[in-house]
């Protein structure tokens, strides 16, 4: 059974989104630019806040490689026809659910401030991990219902 | 036998500029893939650390003179005037700080700077803060209220809205200053009304962030460094001449 051209298509560019909104906070961040506090919102305040680090690491930047990471997993996976490259991709979307699950929180009730890149971000990992769970029912439709031969003949 | 034999070569020959084929396929996109997702970055770097071209928006203004109760530093009698709309919460009005600092010091007779307070809805200590400027410059001390507040902005932002006002007495004692006083004003209809009217001539100015600057009464689109600000500072500063 093939997996859906729409989801494929939905997760391709939820993905590539995400790393675009991810990367341009990373190279703001390193290029030193400070974002000017907004009246509808708190950008500055949440990229300067003290959670914009993990381990040293800068969550943005930890974002940008996640999502470039599932946008060359799907082109992978559309060049080559393996279902496991996909699979792996969907596998790892819950990661970045509960992750920007965990950010919305912090912004909500410790920062108090809201940041509109972070909520684009929030929006595609929620998008990407809703696609991810649906491929990965269709992954294993066929391996119920079909006998590991059959799934061979199919491939 | 021999035609099968030849069926199958063609066969395999086929087979392997098929798959050569394919081979070439991936390189060329993949190679596509990595030269495409360089170029957004690059441009995004480009188009993050260009010098703004046009620095000017002409488009919003403010009054260019100063009002009598107004915060200036530098030569009251300078024909080029910066104001500054500030949030003493904003992280940004923090990492500009410094800058006017320096640009004060480079620029001496040539320059005033006027502060003004624009604090942001969502900044629930940028108020109290405003108050504790505006009190301590009741006793001849703004500017060095205003360095205590920005120099400690990180201590005090996570505070409740109560804790603030503690603080800022605490900043008011080693100052110096007359703590009565201070919370008296601290309190004041008079300043609450003027950071308000201050917040009030902003929104009506066009400004939707912080800090904003003007030059000579024209609005500066958020200068990324310090050079762009000293760039057009200097612009003004020869035109005036």
């Amino acid at each position: 059974m093939k997996i859906s051209k729409t989801l494929i298509i939905i997760f391709l560019a939820a993905s590539f989104i995400g790393f675009l909104d991810a990367a341009y906070l990373t190279i703001q961040h390193y290029l030193g630019v400070v974002p000017p506090c907004a009246i509808t919102g708190g950008c500055a305040t949440v990229l300067t806040s003290a959670y914009q680090k993990i381990f040293g690491i800068q969550v943005a930047l930890l974002g940008a490689i996640y999502y470039l990471a599932l946008f060359l997993l799907t082109i992978a996976y559309l060049t080559s026809g393996r279902k496991a490259l996909i699979f792996l991709a969907a596998l790892a979307t819950p990661i970045g659910f509960i992750a920007s699950l965990w950010f919305v929180c912090l912004q909500l009730f410790v920062i108090k401030a809201i940041c509109f890149y972070c909520m684009i971000s929030a929006l595609t990992s929620t998008t990407l991990f809703v696609v991810g769970i649906m491929i990965i029912i269709n992954y294993r439709k066929p391996m119920l219902t079909k006998t590991a031969a059959q799934n061979n003949i199919t491939k | 036998m021999n035609n099968y034999e030849s069926h199958r070569q063609e066969k395999l020959a086929k087979e392997h500029i098929a798959r050569k084929k394919r081979f070439i396929y991936q390189i060329a996109l993949w190679l596509s893939i990595i030269v495409g997702i360089g170029l957004i970055v690059g441009g995004m770097i480009y188009f993050v650390s260009r010098q703004n071209p046009a620095l000017i928006n002409s488009s919003a203004t403010i009054e260019s003179a100063f009002a009598s109760d107004d915060w200036i530093k530098g030569n009251k009698d300078a024909k080029t005037i910066l104001i500054e709309y500030s949030d003493f919460q904003c992280p940004a009005c923090a990492f500009y700080y410094p800058l006017l600092k320096k640009i004060s010091e480079e620029f001496g007779d040539n320059l005033a700077i006027v502060y003004r307070h624009f604090p942001l809805p969502n900044h629930q200590g940028a108020k109290p803060m405003a108050y504790a400027a505006e009190a301590a410059g009741k006793q001849g001390k703004f500017w060095e209220m205003h360095d205590m507040i920005f120099d400690n902005q990180s201590k005090w932002v996570a505070q409740s809205q109560s804790k603030i006002k503690d603080i800022a007495v605490e900043y008011a004692k080693s100052l110096e200053l007359n703590i009565e006083q201070f919370e008296k004003d601290f309190g004041s209809k008079e300043i609450e009304q003027k950071v308000e009217g201050h917040y009030r001539d902003g929104i009506k100015a066009g400004i939707n962030s912080t800090p904003t600057f003007f030059l000579n009464g024209q609005m500066l689109q958020s200068p990324r460094n310090y050079d762009e600000l000293r760039n057009i500072i200097i612009q003004a500063i020869d035109e005036n001449f």
